[in-house]
Formats: C-alpha cells, structure tokens, sequence
C-alpha cells in the first residue's frame, strides 16, 4: 500500500519525491520557530535594556550627592580580567541619607583595561567640605536605594538587538512567502512573480515588455566605437583573471611556505618530521601549478595586446547583415588568428548540494581567419568584416536557469605561447527592426 | 470500472505553429468529473524550460475560476480562451536547453487532489538544433 507522504525523500535536482504538503508544512514550521525566537529575544531583551533605561531618563529623580570613596572592581575571566568603576556616594531622599552602597551605572558595565576606569573614576572628586562639590546623581522613586551618577550607557550595546531583528526578518519574512505560496500551482506563482516585477518600477524595461526572456544588453552598447557604432565589451577581462591568478598564488604559496619553513627547520636540526615533508608534497604541487598558471595570465596579458571589436548597430535581428571592425594589438606571431560568430547553450542545475553550470556550443560561423601573420608594436591588424545572423538562428534567451547566449569569439593560436581566446557577448533579438 | 478523468484542450489551426502577436484561441473540459468534486479550474498560456537544466517557467496569460457554494464549477462545459501570444521566447529544441510553449490546465479536487492537462504548441517555426 502506498504510504500518504514520504517522510525520507530523495532530491534529484529540483525535482524531489515526497510528500510537498509536508515539505510546506516543515518549511512553515522552520520560519515560525525563528520568528518566535527573534520574538522571544527580542522581548527579553526589552525588558533588560530599553525599560531600565528609559525609566533612568524619564522617572529617575535628579539630585546631588558626595563622592565618599572611590574604587576599581577587578571581574577575572579566562580572556583576561575586566574593570568596573565604583564609588560610594552619600545623598538625601526626602529626610532620609544613603550613604552605604557603591554605584556608578546602572547595568553595571565593565572596562578592558584599569586604566579606563580609573579614567572614570578621576573625573568624580572626592567630598571636600570646604569646596562643597557636589556631584549629580539620579535615584529610583520606588526604590530610592537604587542610583546611579552616568545614565549614558555605551551605544555598542544596541547592537544586540540586531541580533533578534535578523531572527525577526527572516522568520517573517520566510513565513510571509510561504503563506503567499501556500496551495498555490507553480503557474500561480509563476504569475505573481511577473506582477511583482512589473510593481517595481526599475525592475522592467520596455524591451523587456516587447521581448520577454530576451536580455536587454544595455552595457554592450554603452562605450562608442572609433570606426563603427558601438565597442562591444569583453566578457571576461583578462585584467581580472590575472589578479585572481595573483591573490590566490600569493595567499596559497604564502601558507604553504610558512609549513615549508617548519619542515625544512626539521630536517636541518636533525629532527625530521616526515609525516609533515609528504603531506606537504600535492600543497606544493598545487603551489607550483598556481604559480605557472599566473606566470601563463601574466603573458597573455601583457604579451598579446588588445583586442578592439566593433559593430555598426546593437541588438542584432536575424537574417540581418552588420559591419564588424576587428583590430588586435600586441607583437605577435600568429600561427593562427581566428574570429567566429557562435551560439551557447547554457545551462545550470542543482547535483546533490551543489549547483552547476554546463554549456553547449550550437552554432558557430568563422568570419575571418588568418594564418602565418606577425603583428609589430604600434600597427595593430586591423580587418572590417561583414556578419549576417542566420535566419532561423533561436534568439538570445535568458532565464534563471537557463540561457542562449551570442558571442563574437576570437581564439589566437601563437608561436611557442599558449593558446588565447576573447569573447564579445551580442544579444540577437527575434524579430523585425522598426524602423 | 469507473473511467479516469481526462482534461480536453482544443487549440484552433489545431495547434500549428503560431508566430508572435498572434491571438491564440481555444477551449478546454474535463471529461468524466462530477461538478461536486472541482474545487478550482486553473488554465494558463506559457512557456517552460526542460533540458539538462532546473526548470524555468513564466506564465503569458492565466485564468482561475473557483466552485462557489451552490454554484458549483461544471468542468464539461467547454471553457473559451484566448490571448494574444508575445514576441518572444520562440519555441526551441536545442541540445541542452529547450523552451516549450503550451496551454496547461490545472483541475484542483477534493482532498488536495491535482489533474493536470497540457497542449504543447509552436511559437515561431526554428529548426531544431542537431548534435
């Protein structure tokens, strides 16, 4: 007999087995909980922080007092001890004197250091007769015992609150959700996510109204061309991937060194510690791969100049002819200097805990190749070429999961130098141009 | 032995390809559903991912009528719709990534229970991608 829901469920992507009643009822559950605890934190803390302190401002009675004694009261702890300033004060409510209790605030905070209390502590002078300096303190009506002489409390201690506030949002947040979606079909909620992105009033452009799931492609039309229209922009610079390689080989090879250090000591003083010399073996490898891998960007970098490609118009339509302005820089060797018009299926999905992304090439059109050639410092190769997007080519497509992507791609194969490739993203827009 | 019940949607030119802008008429029914057990009718016009990919979905149009007490919905009743289909995305079988345009009915039954139908249509004519 089938059971009415799977407690255990087997998740294969976002496609799950089980019971998604239960799954909702557990997701309900798990955002009332912090609510509740964010609640519960937050009522605590209300209680602790903000009515002390807001009947110190506000029903606390002010008078004068005598500083009687001074002192500095040592807490030890594990981290090293804390200090609190203390004095003992003498002041009269309605006929009555008190005089034996220490005070200073009224959550009785401490110090890192003695010397910051004893700080404190200097700015209260002791009862002198003869001067009379008296200093102000405020007394709790119902409990006249209760006084202080600071009623400023350290402002840091608000801080706390953001901790239940998180507690709060999420939770409030996360049940909202889940109750807006409660029983509804993914169509349901598919809709109400468009008309949320519609409310927004910066969430949608008019392209996108015109051509759902088609991306807008505003930064690839942003920077004007020398000879064409627009300079299409890289997408991915090499600058960036050459601080990636740096930082990552600085930060590997800096631990690894420190360990090298030690195990090298060892070996030196006649005590080697062989388990740590063959642990550190693959981190060296790794060490050593980052190191060529940054040397290799370095050249690619600063060895192959840049590459310019420009176009006459942006978006692209289908079955419509471009101008194309290519120009590399550099000094080169070329073996081989290759600029392609090409298609990408991509696609991203969740295995297990981990998300990937897996892409697809779908078409691809050379539109200039050129073998054997040498490119001298300061007279870039320079070539205007003519492109024409396919007629029934799909157009650019993107979703959260999924995409189509159009890219200009230029690969250069050079002498004795690793392989390069550059891609300019373009967006191909179904339908006509209007005119 | 009783018949399991059966969502009927009809698109007119049969559901050949259709190219943006146009208006996409049709109707849709259950076949072998008494009145009293539909607590909801939802049908919606859209599109949807399948592929190597997690699934994206967004809706073009949709329409929900709910069973009200002592107007219960009668899901024989042939249902028009129609909407006016938007320029894009094309409908596309490629390798990894395909978009599949459709009109989908969701009957909602008693005790949480789910029918659902679909009719999978073409928007725009794009040949598909081979390997």
């Amino acid at each position: 007999m089938a059971r009415a829901f799977r407690y255990y469920e087997k998740k294969r992507g976002n496609r799950r087995t089980g019971s998604p009643a239960l799954a909702k009822y557990g997701e309900a559950a798990f955002f009332a909980v912090l609510l509740l605890l964010g609640g519960g934190g937050l009522a605590l803390l209300f209680d602790a922080l903000v009515v002390p302190q807001w009947r110190l401002n506000h029903e606390f009675v002010a008078t004068t007092c005598k500083v009687i004694e001074k002192r500095v009261v040592e807490e030890p702890a594990a981290d090293g001890p804390s200090f609190r300033p203390e004095m003992r004060i003498a002041y009269e409510v309605e006929g009555q004197l008190y005089s034996d209790d220490w005070h200073y605030d009224l959550r009785k905070e401490y110090r890192g250091s003695r010397e910051s209390a004893e700080a404190i502590l200097a700015q209260f002078p002791i009862w002198d007769a003869a001067k009379k300096n008296t200093v102000p303190c405020w007394y709790d009506p119902l409990d006249p015992k209760t006084a202080v002489v600071m009623r400023q409390s350290n402002w840091w201690v608000w801080l706390i609150f953001t901790v239940p506030g998180s507690f709060i949002i999420i939770g409030a947040g996360g049940l909202v959700y889940t109750i807006l979606n409660w029983g509804k079909s993914a169509e349901r909620r598919a809709l109400l996510s468009r008309r949320s992105q519609e409310r927004d009033l910066f969430g949608r452009s008019q392209e996108q109204d015109e051509y759902p799931a088609v991306p807008r492609g505003v930064d690839l039309t942003n920077s004007p061309g020398t000879r064409l229209r627009y300079r299409l922009p890289m997408s991915n610079s090499p600058g960036w991937a050459l601080v990636g390689a740096l930082v990552f080989c600085l930060i590997w090879n800096g631990i690894v060194a420190a360990f090298v250090v030690v195990a090298v000591r060892g070996h030196r003083d006649g005590q080697p510690d062989w388990f740590l010399t063959v642990l550190l073996v693959p981190f060296l490898m790794i060490g050593l791969g980052a190191i060529f891998f940054f040397l290799r960007q370095l050249l690619l970098t600063t060895g192959v100049g840049p590459t310019l490609v420009e176009i006459s118009d942006h978006p692209l339509r289908r079955g419509e002819g471009y101008q194309i302005f290519l120009s590399q820089a550099g000094m080169l060797a070329v073996n081989c200097l290759r600029l392609s018009l090409t298609c990408e299926e991509s696609a991203t999905y969740c295995q297990g805990t981990n998300t990937r992304t897996e892409t697809r090439e779908v078409y691809r059109k050379t539109l200039f190749e050129r073998k054997e050639i040498k490119i001298e410092p300061g007279i870039p190769l320079e070539v205007d070429l003519s492109l024409c997007v396919p007629e029934g080519a799909m157009h650019s497509f993107a979703a959260e999961h999924n995409e189509i992507n159009w890219m200009l791609v230029i690969e250069g194969e050079l002498a004795n130098w690793p392989r390069y490739r550059r891609a300019f993203p373009v967006v191909v827009c179904p339908g006509e141009r209007q005119s | 032995m009783s018949v399991e019940p059966t969502v009927v949607i009809i698109i007119d030119a049969n559901g050949l390809g259709h190219q943006p802008g146009e208006t996409l008429t049709g109707e849709y029914w259950v076949n072998g559903l008494h009145s009293g057990r539909v607590q909801a009718i939802e049908a919606s016009v859209l599109w949807h991912t399948e592929g190597k990919g997690d699934e994206d979905l967004a809706v073009c149009a949709f329409w929900r009528r709910e069973s009200e007490r002592g107007q219960p919905l009668d899901p024989s009743r042939p249902e028009p719709f129609s909407v006016t289909l938007p320029n894009s995305p094309l409908s596309y079988d490629g390798q990894i990534v395909k978009v599949r345009w459709c009109v989908r009915v969701r009957v909602f039954l008693n005790r949480r229970r789910e029918l659902v139908g679909e009719k999978v249509f073409q928007l725009g004519h794009l040949p598909r991608v081979r390997e």
